[in-house]
Parts: structure tokens; sequence; C-alpha cells
């Protein structure tokens, strides 16, 4: 059994699963803003030759929603209700995503962790395709 | 750069619904042909068209217009999700002010009922995939969280909002949704939550429809028209969005506010005018919450006001400055490209002194904006002489 990120590029996949993955960014060399996703051209300055840079695993939270009909991409997942949030990462890109976790859990400015959460499993393979989520630091964990 | 001597020649709409039954050709026919027989004139007239549509297929445009005639004019399509109808008006409105064209069409045309989920989702994978695992609600729904929690906004003024515009959407023929009775605030908090804090009742619905503005050379307009009070496009100001720090790459998102701001200015500096020469505007009402923002970033009352300017009712007809008298996004319908054409459909009728019913009175100036996929945004304003 093995986890593949539903695309490569975006986020990693550490072998070890109590290990917290972290989003595939981007620095510039010449102004030093970070993006995610990556990218080649700074958006602030224009420079090219973006450096890649991993970001997070942590964040705080800007703005959430609580959505009560069913997940956009059915096709992966049936749920009933949903957080959403766009989180603002240390290093300064604010990253948009689903969040894990009921609708009392949420509140604007508390701090979360990246996460992943398994889409669908290959029954042929044991093959989990995965995504980031992310959810709330849970209490007392080591900073 | 202000637009001269262009001036609207006429309109027509397919009133939005759901038009599942139908082909987008007839839509697009039937919408063409209310335009051309409002401004007299035949295909024939028609130097060049510019086709809105937001699907992605092939040449649909030019197959729809093959149904209102095959004369070999210039079509070229424009697709910039929900500000896709103004967008076209715009080249419609240079092509002919550039004097390239002294008579141009634009006509949108979509049916939200086809696309799968609603707009923004479930096409391909990939990237895709990733950007499209979020309802269109959520993400404005994130906007009004971040006002509640800086401006002490509550659901209630969103609700005020909506129930507005389905009220306005009561006394226009072309409005989808015609309510029998006064909507009140109560009846749109007590609709389905969808992504807190907007209800069912808040947000637009998926519809299908076509709309088509004619414009031409301002002679022409006055030799075909006489007697007709003459509605000029004044100003046509299309931004994307300006890096700034925390923007948000991935994922359906709104864009920056600033967006609109700047694009209003630039729009009331190519006119000449300011928001106090505005008699009524339009705007993305998609989710009632964004228009409570919009009344602060075209510049009709200070940030933080928004609130105060609603619940006074200035915005309500019969108010100072009152927005989408036809219902808006809320209750005419949000087909996605035809939507900005169905505003100008109205606006000239408001400008003409022909909107019965709803009449602004003595309005001589009007405001369209739209945002389109949170990455674009236009501000276009309108005069009658």
């Amino acid at each position: 059994m093995t986890r593949i990120p539903i695309e490569d590029g975006y986020f990693t996949v550490p072998d070890d699963p109590t290990e917290r993955p972290r989003l595939l960014g981007s620095r510039c060399p010449a102004c030093g803003e970070h993006f995610f996703p990556r990218r080649h051209v700074c958006a602030a300055c224009l420079a090219e030759g973006c450096e890649d840079v991993e970001l997070g695993p942590r964040g705080r939270l800007w703005t959430w929603t609580y959505v009560h009909v069913p997940l956009f991409a059915k096709k992966d997942r049936r749920v009933d209700a949903y957080g959403v949030g766009q989180v603002d990462l240390p290093e300064g890109p604010r990253v948009q995503a689903i969040l894990v976790g009921g609708r009392d859990d949420f509140e604007i400015g508390m701090e979360l962790e990246l996460d992943l959460e398994t889409l669908r499993v290959d029954e042929s393979t044991g093959d989990e395709t995965v995504i980031f989520r992310f959810r709330p630091l849970a209490e007392g964990a080591a900073r | 750069m202000r637009i001269e001597g262009a001036a609207i020649a006429g309109s027509g709409m397919v009133r939005f619904g759901n038009h599942r039954d139908r082909s987008l050709a007839s839509l697009a026919r039937d919408a063409g042909l209310a335009a051309l027989h409002d401004a007299g004139m035949t295909l024939a007239d028609v130097d060049e068209a510019f086709v809105g549509y937001i699907q992605p297929k092939v040449l649909v445009g030019v197959k729809a217009m093959k149904e209102l005639g095959l004369t070999g004019l210039p079509v070229t399509h424009i697709e910039n999700a929900s500000a896709t109808g103004l967008v076209a008006l715009r080249e419609a409105a240079w092509a002919v002010a550039s004097g390239r064209a002294r008579v141009a069409m634009a006509i949108a045309f979509d049916k939200m009922t086809d696309m799968a989920g609603g707009g923004g989702g479930g096409r391909g994978a990939g990237r895709d995939e990733l950007d499209s695992t979020i309802l269109p609600a959520a993400y404005f729904a994130l906007w009004a969280q971040r006002r509640m929690h800086e401006r002490g906004t509550t659901p209630e003024h969103f609700a005020a909002v909506a129930a507005k515009n389905w009220n306005h959407g009561a006394l226009c023929p072309m409005s989808h949704r015609r309510p029998d009775h006064t909507v009140t605030v109560e009846e749109v908090l007590a609709s389905q939550v969808i992504a807190e804090p907007l209800t069912a009742m808040m947000i637009c619905p998926a519809d299908d429809g076509a709309a088509c503005v004619i414009v031409a050379a301002d002679d022409v307009v006055r030799a075909r028209q006489p007697g007709r009070r003459i509605v000029r496009p004044v100003a046509s100001v299309l931004r994307s969005e300006t890096y700034s720090p925390g923007h948000t790459f991935l994922g359906p998102v709104v864009g920056p506010a600033t967006m609109t701001r700047d694009t209003a200015l630039a729009a009331y500096d190519d006119a000449g005018l300011g928001p106090e020469d505005v008699d009524l505007a339009f705007c993305h009402d998609a989710f009632a919450n964004e228009e409570i923002d919009y009344y602060e970033l075209l510049g009709f009352c200070p940030e933080g006001d928004g609130e105060k300017l609603l619940m006074e009712g200035e915005t309500t007809l019969g108010g100072r400055i009152p927005f989408n008298t036809d219902g808006g996004l809320i209750a005419r319908g949000h087909p996605g490209g035809p939507t900005g054409l169905a505003m100008v459909h109205e606006i000239v009728q408001q400008l003409r002194g022909e909107a019965e019913g709803r009449q602004v009175e003595g309005a001589r100036t009007a405001l369209a904006h739209l945002v389109g996929g949170g990455s674009v945004c236009t501000v276009n304003l309108f005069r009658a002489e």
C-alpha cells in the first residue's frame, strides 16, 4: 500500500505517516517573496527563476466557512458538510483548502496544521490517493 | 480613455431561467433578433460581432451567429467568466468608437444547467481537480465571514440585500425570480444554509439564457431612431488582479477586493464622472454579501458604511442610489455570459425612461460592474443625453 498525491508537485507525502506533510512552494531569490503553488516568475518583482521550497506545515486561519451541501468533486468522496478556510502560512502565502473538523471547531486566528486525507483507495493495489487538508492543531501539541 | 461617438442602438434578451429543452443557438437567435428589432436593423447592418459564452465548446459562437444570417462579418469569442457579457460590450463599443465598425453587436448565451455541478467545477483532472473541489458559494462565504469578523456585519444584513433584490425582481418582467409576495429578511434567513452565513435565497440561480446589445455610431442611431433618447457607453474598464502579499493562487478564489476599487476609479476617470453623478448601479450580487462591499468599493459610501447605506434604504428603488433595479443576479438571474448584457438591457430601459413600474426618476447615468472568476473586474458607465 502506497500513498499517492492527487497531483504531483503540490505537497509532500512523508513515508512516515506520523510526520506532517509540507506544501511545495517557491521563493524568489531576488525579493524573497514566497508562493504556493510553485511558480517560475516572481509575482511580486517579476524576477525569473524562483527556487523550490517547502512551506508549512502550520498556519493561522484567516477566514473560514462551513458548507452544508455535498463536496463538489463528488466522484472522490461523499460527505454531508465540511469546512473551507484560507490559511496564512508563516512564510507569507495564503492557502485555500478544505478543513478537517466539525462546525464548531474553527475560529479566525486559530493555528492549524497540514494533514493528508485519503480520497479513494485502489481496491486491487491498496494504493491510497491523498489530498492535503488543514486541521486545528491538537491541544498541547509540541511547538 | 472616454468612449466617444458610440451609442446603444438596441437591446434584447431571453428571460433567464431553465431552458433545458432549448439549444444555445435558438436562445442566441431570439436574443439577437430582439436586439435587432429594437434597433430597427437586420444582420446586414452589423459590421462586427463579439460573442460571449463560458462553456468550452469550439466555435459555438460562430455557429450560433448563423441563426441570424451568414453575411461574412467578423465574429470574435469572448470568455471572462461572469464578466463575459460586459467585456463583449466593451469590445463592441470600442470597435465603433475606433471607427473600425459603424455597427457592432455584443451577444452572449449560456446554459448553466448543462454544466456539471454548476460554474467552475467538475472539469478535468490534476490541478483542475485541486482547483475545483470547493463550491463557489464557499469562497464568497469566506469573504462574508471575514467582513463579519472585521465590521460586525450580521447575516441579517446579507438577508436584507437578498430581500431587496428579490423584491426588485418582482417588478421586472425579465426577472427569473418574480415573487408573488414581499420577501422578508426572515424568509431569506430561514432558507437552507449553503455555506455559512449564506442561505439559498442569498445566492443567484444557475440559469440558462441569452442577451444582446447593439452599439452603433451616434449618427447611425440618430438617423434610424429620431426622437428616441440616446444612451451612450462612455467608459468601460477591464482589469485583472494586481499582486499583493497573501494572494491566493490555487483554488476558486474571489480575488482581492481592491480590484473593484481600482477598476471603478479608472472608469470614473475615463468618463470624467464620479460616484455622485451615478443615478443607479448594477453589481455582481451572485452572493448577497458582495453587494455591501461593492457599495464601498464603487465609491457610493465610505469604507465601513455599506450596512448603513443598505439599511437606510438608499440602494432600494426610491433611494439615493438604487442597486440592481431588475433584481440583480440573485433575482433576474445569472446564466454566466449573458448576465452583463442583461444589465445593459435594463440600463437602456432605465435611461430611456421606459422602465415601467421600477423607473428611477430622472436617471441619466448608470454604472454596471461585474467580476469574473474572482480574477477580472469590469466597470462600465452609461449616460443618456
